[in-house]
Parts: C-alpha cells; sequence; structure tokens
C-alpha cells in the first residue's frame, strides 16, 4: 500500500512524538548510569558510585584503588564520578535534591555540616578509626556522630620560595619565635629587597589563617552555639591586614585582590612575585611541581613568639562520606574501611589526599612518599606538640566563612570602609548566613 | 470510516452541501493534529523543560527549602526577607548599572557600525561575519577568561596604553571601581546580532528618500535624523527590548571573571550570579526561588515600561 500525503504526515508526527518522549525518558533520573540505583543486581553484584574531585593525579590514583578494590572483592562494582572543586558541590546538590546522591562521597570541611546536620551522610561509626592520630577523627563528627571519615592529614602552613630570599639576601625566618608582627616584617623587607611585588600572599582569604589568630587569641571560629568569636577579634584580623598593606608587605589593595582570582599555578610563590604564602601542607608538592624547584615550608606565626603556643591543629584535607540514601550502606563503609586501614589503598594513593591519619598505615608506605611527601610527613610529625584542640567543623551556612572574611576585607584594604565597620559587618553577615 | 476513505471521498467531490461542509471542516481539524503533532517535540519541551521547572520554582519561592531537606512552607517569609537584605540590592544596584549603561551603548556601537557597513564596501560579508563573531563569542568561557587576563595590571591593555607612555599599572579587574566597566565593556564588544539586525533595517530604506533629501541640501546629520532614525525606529525598539531583557540575565562574564564571588568587594555581583551564589553556596533555594520571580517581575515592569513609551517614538511608517 502507497502512503499517500496526509498518512505520512501522521505517521512523521507520531515518530516524532514517539522519539522525543523516548528521549526525554532517557533523560530521566535513574537511567544515565551514575546514582546511587543497584541494590542486589543480577547474581548479587553490588553497585558503588564514588564521586571525588580532583586533579589528574588523584584521578589516576583513585580509579586504581577502585580497580585494586574490585579485583579483591568481585561482587562490588565501583563507577567512578570524578570532578572539579567548584562544579563538584553544584553536582552534588542537585544530586542530593534529586534522591540521587552517589554512594561514596568525598567531602569537604565546608560541606560537611550542610550535609550532615540535615540528615544526608550515612552513620560511619562502623568504621574502624582505632589506628588514627590523635585530632584526626573528631573534625568530621556531627552532632557527634561520624559521618566523614578523615582521608588524609593537612595543616596550614607559610610556603616560602628560598630563591626570592636568596635575592633578597636573607635568611629563612625563624618559625619557632616569629609572631605575626615579624611576618610582616620579613614579608616587606624580602619584597623590597628581592624586588617583588607580594612579601606574603594569599591571606585575605584565608579563614585559616584567621581561625589561627582567633585560636591564638583563646577563642574559636565556631563552637556548637555559633560564632566562636566576636567584633573585636575580626578588628585585629582586619588591621594586621591593614598593617602589612600599608607596610608593604603583602601587596597593593590592587595585586591582592588580583591574587584572589587566580589559580594555584599562579600564585606568588609559584611564578615568584612572591616570598611567601599561606598554602595547605598537601599542597607542597604541587607548588613545587608548579614553581620548578623546591618550596619551604614555615610554621604559621604565634602571638607569643613561641611555636608550642601557637595552637595549630590537623586538618582533615578531605573526608570519606556516604549518602545516607545509598542502597548498600555495609558496602559502602566496607570501602571506606578499606581506604582508612588497608594498605593496599594506602600504597597506590599515598599522601595525595593528605598524610594517611592511620598511624601504622603511614608506617608501613611513607618510604613509598615522593621528597615532598616525606617533607610534609616530616612536618607534622615535628609539630606534633604544637597542636591544640581540633576545631568543629563549620555549621549550616559557616562554609560562607572565608568568601565574608574576604569581601569585607577587600573593603578595609581599598579604605572603603574602616576595620572597625568591616569586622561589625562581617559578623552580622555571619551570624544571618548561620541562623537560616 | 478510515482516514484513506474518508480522503478519497473528500478528493472526489467538491465541498459544497452540509454534509460536505462538515466533513471539509473535519478535514481541516485533523490538518491542526498534525500541526500539533509536529510542535509537540517543542511543546513537550517547553512543559518539561520550562514551564514544569517555572511553577515548580514559584511554589519553591514560598519555601524554605535546602536542596538536601524536603521544601517546608513557608508562606510570603522569603519575599519579606528580600526587602532586608542588603547584598540584594548591592546586586539589584550592579545589574541596573549594567544594563542602563551596557545596552545603549552597545546600541550604539551596533548601529554605528552597521550603518558604515551599509556604505556598500567591497567585501562586505567577510566585514560582517568579523564583526558578528565576538557574539558568537562574549557570553563563553573562555571569552570571560581572555577578558579577566587582558585587564590584569600586566595584561594586554596595560601593555598597549604603557607603549603609548601612560603610568598604567592598575590592575582594572581587581579594582572595585573599575571591575564592572570591563564587564560593560565586554557586553558593548559583543554587539555583532544587534548589528546585524541593524543592517538588514538599513537595507529596507529606500534610497531615494536619501537622494532626495541631497537635493534638498539636507545634511548626513539631519538625513541620520530625519530619514534613518525614523525608518529604523522598529528595528531600535526590537533591539532594545530583546537586549535588555538579555542583560538582566547575564551570569556567565561575571561568573567567570570574579571566579563566581562577585568580587572585588561584590562590585560584580550580578543578580543572577547572587541569586547562584543563595540557591548552590548557601543552600537556600527557597530565597533563590523568590528572587527569581522578583527577577521575572522586574524584566516584565522594564519590558512594559519600553512598549508604554515606544508609541511615541516608534514610527510604523503608516
Amino acid at each position: 500500500m502507497a502512503l499517500n500525503r496526509r498518512q505520512f504526515l501522521i505517521g512523521a508526527g507520531g515518530l516524532a512524538a514517539a522519539a522525543t518522549t523516548m528521549g526525554l525518558g532517557a533523560c530521566a533520573p535513574g537511567s544515565s548510569g551514575g546514582g546511587s540505583q543497584g541494590g542486589g543486581g543480577e547474581g548479587g553484584e553490588t553497585n558503588l558510585a564514588l564521586a571525588w574531585w580532583g586533579n589528574p593525579t588523584r584521578n589516576k590514583n583513585t580509579e586504581a584503588m577502585m580497580a585494586a578494590y574490585m579485583a579483591a572483592n568481585p561482587n562490588v562494582k565501583i563507577s567512578g564520578q570524578p570532578g572539579e572543586f567548584s562544579s563538584y558541590w553544584d553536582k552534588l546538590a542537585t544530586q542530593t535534591a534529586g534522591g540521587q546522591a552517589p554512594d561514596i562521597i568525598q567531602m569537604d570541611m565546608n560541606y560537611i555540616s550542610e550535609y550532615g546536620s540535615r540528615g544526608a551522610l550515612l552513620d560511619l561509626g562502623s568504621v574502624d578509626t582505632s589506628k588514627f592520630v590523635e585530632g584526626t577523627v573528631d573534625s568530621g563528627k556531627i552532632n557527634d556522630k561520624l559521618v566523614g571519615v578523615n582521608a588524609g592529614i593537612n595543616t596550614a602552613v607559610i610556603m616560602a620560595n628560598p630563591k626570592v630570599f636568596e635575592k633578597a639576601k636573607m635568611d629563612l625566618p625563624d618559625d619557632k619565635t616569629w609572631t605575626w608582627d615579624q611576618m610582616i616584617e620579613v614579608g616587606a623587607e624580602a619584597a623590597s629587597k628581592a624586588g617583588v611585588p607580594t612579601g606574603v600572599g594569599q591571606l585575605i582569604n584565608s579563614d585559616t589563617m584567621f581561625g589561627i589568630l582567633v585560636r591564638q587569641r583563646g577563642k574559636n571560629l565556631f563552637t556548637p552555639d555559633g560564632i566562636g568569636f566576636d567584633v573585636a577579634d575580626a578588628q585585629a584580623w582586619y588591621d594586621f591586614l591593614l598593617k602589612g598593606v600599608k607596610a608593604k608587605a603583602f601587596g597593593t589593595p590592587e595585586q591582592i585582590s588580583e591574587v584572589l582570582a587566580k589559580p594555584l599555578d599562579q600564585s606568588p610563590v609559584v611564578v615568584e612575585s612572591g616570598a611567601m604564602q599561606y598554602q595547605n601542607s598537601n599542597q607542597l608538592l604541587a607548588v613545587s611541581e608548579a614553581a620548578g624547584q623546591k618550596i619551604e615550608m614555615l610554621r604559621p606565626p604565634s602571638l607569643a613568639g613561641k611555636a608550642t603556643e601557637r595552637k595549630g591543629w590537623y586538618k582533615a584535607s578531605m573526608l570519606w562520606s556516604a549518602s545516607a540514601k545509598t542502597k548498600n550502606p555495609e558496602a559502602a563503609i566496607a570501602w571506606i574501611n578499606w581506604f582508612a586501614n588497608d594498605q593496599a589503598a594506602a600504597a597506590i594513593d599515598l599522601a595525595e589526599r593528605g598524610i594517611p591519619p592511620n598511624a601504622e598505615v603511614l608506617a608501613a608506605v611513607k618510604s613509598k612518599f615522593s621528597p615532598e611527601q616525606q617533607v610534609v610527613a616530616k612536618f607534622i610529625e615535628d609539630t606534633k606538640t604544637e597542636v591544640g584542640n581540633t576545631p568543629i567543623a563549620p555549621p549550616p551556612g559557616g562554609g560562607t566563612i572565608a568568601e565574608l572574611l574576604s569581601r569585607h576585607g577587600t573593603d578595609v584594604i581599598f579604605g572603603r570602609t574602616s576595620s572597625a565597620e568591616s569586622a561589625q559587618k562581617f559578623v552580622d553577615e555571619l551570624k544571618s548566613n548561620l541562623q537560616v | 470510516m478510515s482516514a484513506v476513505s474518508e480522503l478519497s471521498t473528500i478528493h472526489r467531490v467538491k465541498a459544497k452541501t452540509p454534509e460536505e461542509k462538515r466533513l471539509a471542516a473535519r478535514e481541516a481539524g485533523r490538518d491542526n493534529k498534525a500541526g500539533y503533532l509536529f510542535l509537540l517535540p517543542w511543546l513537550i519541551g517547553l512543559v518539561v523543560i520550562v514551564a514544569g521547572p517555572m511553577f515548580a520554582s514559584l511554589y519553591l519561592s514560598f519555601t524554605n527549602y535546602s536542596l538536601i531537606q524536603a521544601p517546608e512552607f513557608i508562606g510570603l517569609d522569603n519575599y519579606v526577607r528580600m526587602f532586608n537584605d542588603p547584598r540584594l540590592l548591592k546586586s539589584l544596584s550592579v545589574t541596573f548599572i549594567y544594563v542602563i549603561v551596557g545596552v545603549p551603548a552597545q546600541l550604539i556601537v551596533a548601529l554605528a557600525i552597521a550603518m558604515l557597513l551599509n556604505e556598500g564596501m567591497k567585501g562586505l560579508a567577510i566585514y560582517r561575519s568579523i564583526f558578528y563573531l565576538p557574539s558568537m563569542l562574549g557570553a563563553s568561557v573562555a571569552i570571560a577568561l581572555l577578558w579577566r587576563q587582558m585587564f590584569e595590571a600586566d595584561g594586554v591593555v596595560n601593555q598597549i596604553l604603557r607603549l603609548f607612555g601612560f603610568q598604567a599599572t592598575t590592575s582594572w579587574i581587581a579594582d572595585p571601581q573599575f571591575a564592572l566597566w570591563t564587564i560593560i565593556l565586554l557586553h558593548v564588544w559583543t554587539f555583532g546580532s544587534p548589528m546585524v539586525i541593524f543592517l538588514a533595517g538599513l537595507r529596507q530604506i529606500p534610497g531615494m528618500y536619501y537622494e532626495a533629501a541631497s537635493v534638498d541640501g539636507a545634511s548626513k546629520w539631519a538625513q541620520f535624523r530625519k530619514i534613518t532614525l525614523p525608518l529604523l525606529s522598529p528595528i531600535i525598539f526590537f533591539n532594545l527590548v530583546l537586549q535588555i531583557i538579555n542583560a538582566f540575565q547575564s551570569f556567565t562574564q561575571a561568573y567567570v571573571v570574579s571566579n563566581g564571588t562577585g568580587g572585588p568587594a561584590d562590585s560584580t555581583l550580578f543578580y543572577t550570579l547572587y541569586l547562584y551564589q543563595r540557591g548552590f553556596v548557601q543552600f537556600q533555594m527557597g530565597y533563590a526561588s523568590a528572587m527569581a520571580w522578583l527577577l521575572v517581575v522586574i524584566i516584565a515592569a522594564f519590558t512594559a515600561i519600553n512598549f508604554y513609551f515606544s508609541k511615541r517614538w516608534v514610527f510604523y511608517g503608516d
């Protein structure tokens, strides 16, 4: 039978409609391959989705760990969801909203309570953390429930470029005795003698450095009730920033503001436009590689001029969490337990995610570390006696602290507001962010 | 009756009797059905991808919704809170400056270039493509990144200024005084699509008007004011409405240039960027939805005002 024009049209229209519907069906949640579906599956196979953000090295390590784990546990199938830090959180939020959160989630301290306090994370109390170094487990606790297992230890440091100090004909400062004011002096001297714009960089948006100052003033950034510091503490920080800018130790306001938007490989110490900058210890390798030379790590300064009173702490560079809605809670916990306690995992990842918090695992794999990773491990070992109590994770809304600190700090260094006014605004805005 | 036999009936007899007219009407109805079927892919897209989420967001705007927990109805609270939000005001003022300065500036440049190209030069197609190019790239991440590097302290812009002997050390994107203006400049630079529309409009104006005017001794400026502008006014109006709607929704440029912060010191905090921060950084999707609806109202108001005043200056030639 030959089709006439109208039949053809109706048929084609129907086809188009069908194709559209199918196309939409294919976009529907659940059929995209990721997500936490899977349950038993055929042949008793367990499916896990694992999400992380990272860099090429971490991606390679994580894929290798997944392969090793699947080889040892043939009934488990892990599918990876690698990502990039900033978009990772948009994706995780939408996945969680749609009930499609990955089973295993690489978590950050700034986000853990957003998810943990809203019941989106699985209780990981059954993960074995008995071998963890003291002070490395608590950061993953929200309301006394363990919802994140420390994936690597990290600590705040000042990284210094020896070449710039050489150019300035200066020795590296004695980081066991230096004070905040001396940091400004050293920075200003190094910058002017070496002819570089920045003495100490990347301070303005560092809630960590601000936290160190607050702790040395006898407080903490957050308490279980909310904000742990007051306007005077914030003003002290802004006064410090202003003093450094006036002493030409931190660069001009524009330079400071410009560095803010730049990636690590264009930061002052890396491109030799700065003598020192704030950094996390696990980034030593990345900074050294980008700079193409040896980079030194210094302790952050103290008010008292004594390193033993600087109240440092071990940060979790990142944590492992699991979705509360996972269909395979035991399997997810088993994987996290494996990462935390099995040398096979650590032998692959080494110190990429930070120094392993498990003391036994660390002792077993330390010899395989790269020279930079060994330096970091030694630094963390050396500063053990300088560590104070572990700060709690920022409560929901508290993750905005770095952005607020930096924004109101920018107003101060550009002379648009006084340090007192900015401090007040900063505290007010942080308070209102915590309420919601 | 099957479609085929019905069809053959109609084809054989010319529709004259009431019975036949009814058949013809049915026929037309079926034609409409086919039309709707063809429309279906778009319609499903509109309902599922646009209208669905829009009404969902209207509902969410009355809730406290963290994305992680189920939404909780709180009535008008989100809308009330907007009145006491200093950053919302800041983001509105940034966006208004961007729209009120950026859109007219872009249209003036677009019209000027279009008139230049309309002079009938050689290789018009090539020039037209070259001038159109920025429009296609302007909202892209790559260009925004490039823009950031151009306006840095040691960027191309300052290096060129130094060639001319200026002491140019300002980082244009890092100074709260200038950062927004670099983004407005980026907006002006993407004048291609209004330019192409202007060019098409200019082509429609009969050359004899200009000939008659020059015979009467009218200057170029008078010709522009008395002939070009009135005859082009519907096109100008069209571009104005469209560009204002687009400009209010700008996001990529500010997001990339400031790394998502709206910095330095909130000087590039576009409304949409702030909305994004509230929704995805601070987990306040309910508040973000309310903000989205405020933007809908603002854009609708601007468009209405535009249409109202258009009666006074848009000339439709009759």
